[in-house]
């Protein structure tokens, strides 16, 4: 076919044109290797239109890089990424938590190590542009989830220059790595919504920034006892392929079932953030016989007592029990919040680079004028 | 990044991966072995 299409609606199609657009952006290599989409003058105002900050006010600087991210440059990625300008003060909040959480200024997104910031967004603006919170979280199928996290990718590559092979020096990324922006399932959820446990108000909207690796499901659909969950939870959280240093960190993300289990036996998160901590335990047995026995003197990166770098690990015995290690630091290293569909009993946990016992990037969402 | 740092034409020697996983032993046989790049790189042989 060649030629304008006209749709039912009315609407003028050009395939050629799209083409040749298309081709134009990978050929300067402007994508992250999906179909971007072209942005001109007047659709970037419109983007700079819903924030009230200047245009040229650097949201994340990479000086390691000689290279900045401009409220403008954001803009103009989320609009290559498929963003409706109504979205652009949710990117922007993830700009300010990325910057909050302080992996990415440092130099994360060019690490061996292949992590994906993933978004969690709680509050109104989930339904004012149709975030997914519910089935299917994790997955497809939603606009606004999928271009909003496709921002911060398109910016990574686009402004700082962070290409695969060239200066992103991931030895495996992650699936994340296109897109990974969920919502919190806060209408299903027992508990309060993870923005208002760090000083937000339920009527207010934010974004929480984390750095992710891996996205590991629990498949616990019979489960009926509380402390039982818990500890097929912590398991995974305390699997010894993860623990890249002493301890490791987390986020429960519980399906809406897993999390009234939790709450129908009177636990509240902090509960359920103990139980874990309590129960994410390694036996020094078991690291001996993967190698992660010791630690290295320069980095504290877990290696074997052989490695010519060791040093003993000398974590406390835990409750008593001299073969135990605490594969968390605190209750607080691993963020609990409810996301996906109430139909089945499935959980996941989201392997993180931190935060180890701070607590986690919550930046408010700012409107224009608001 | 010497490019990104307005140095293109920085020049630097490069280790073999793997690096964190070698013993003592073979730590200093990859030292040794990319001594003579640096020196030239330092300008004390050619």
């Amino acid at each position: 076919v060649t030629g304008s299409a006209v749709a039912e609606d009315g609407l003028v199609i050009d395939p050629d044109e799209l083409h040749r657009a298309q081709d134009y952006y990978h050929e300067r290599g402007w994508t992250d290797g999906l179909p971007v989409v072209p942005v001109t003058e007047s659709y970037l105002a419109e983007f700079l239109a819903r924030t009230g900050r200047d245009p040229d006010e650097v949201v994340l600087a990479m000086p390691q890089l000689n290279k900045e991210c401009t409220v403008r440059l954001a803009a103009l990625n989320a609009a290559l990424a498929g963003c409706r300008p109504e979205y652009f003060p949710v990117v922007l909040a993830a700009w300010d938590s990325l910057v909050t959480e302080n992996y990415a200024p440092r130099g994360i997104w060019q690490s061996t190590t292949g992590t994906a910031p993933l978004l969690i967004v709680n509050g109104p603006v989930r339904h004012a542009i149709g975030l997914n919170s519910q089935g299917n979280v994790f997955g497809s199928g939603f606009r606004a989830n999928a271009a909003i996290g496709r921002s911060i990718r398109l910016t990574a590559i686009n402004v700082f220059g962070l290409r695969p092979h060239q200066l992103d020096q991931a030895t495996q990324g992650t699936l994340g790595k296109y897109s990974a922006c969920i919502a919190e399932n806060e209408e299903d959820s027992p508990w309060p919504a993870l923005h208002t446990d760090h000083g937000l108000a339920a009527s207010d909207s934010a974004v929480t920034a984390m750095v992710i690796r891996s996205c590991i499901h629990i498949e616990a659909r019979h489960a009926q006892e509380p402390e039982q969950l818990a500890l097929d939870i912590a398991d995974t959280l305390a699997r010894t392929g993860a623990l890249v240093h002493e301890t490791t960190s987390g986020c429960a993300v519980l399906g809406p079932e897993h999390a009234r289990l939790f709450a129908r036996a009177g636990w509240s998160k902090s509960d359920v953030q103990q139980a874990l901590y309590d129960r994410a335990l390694v036996s020094r047995a078991k690291l001996t016989a993967v190698g992660k026995d010791a630690l290295s003197r320069k980095s504290r990166w877990r290696l074997s007592s052989d490695h010519p770098d060791a040093m003993p690990d000398e974590a406390p015995a835990v409750q008593g029990d001299p073969d135990a290690v605490r594969a968390l630091n605190s209750p607080a290293a691993v963020v609990v919040l409810v996301a996906g569909a109430g139909n089945a009993g499935v959980s996941t946990i989201l392997e993180t680079l931190g935060p180890r016992g701070g607590p986690p990037a919550v930046t408010r969402v700012e409107q224009a004028g608001g | 990044m010497a490019k990104v740092q307005g140095f293109p034409g920085y020049a630097f020697a490069t280790v073999p991966h793997p690096v964190a996983s070698l013993d003592a032993e073979q730590l200093r046989d990859a030292a040794r072995g990319v001594l003579p790049e640096v020196l030239t790189i330092l300008g004390v042989q050619q």
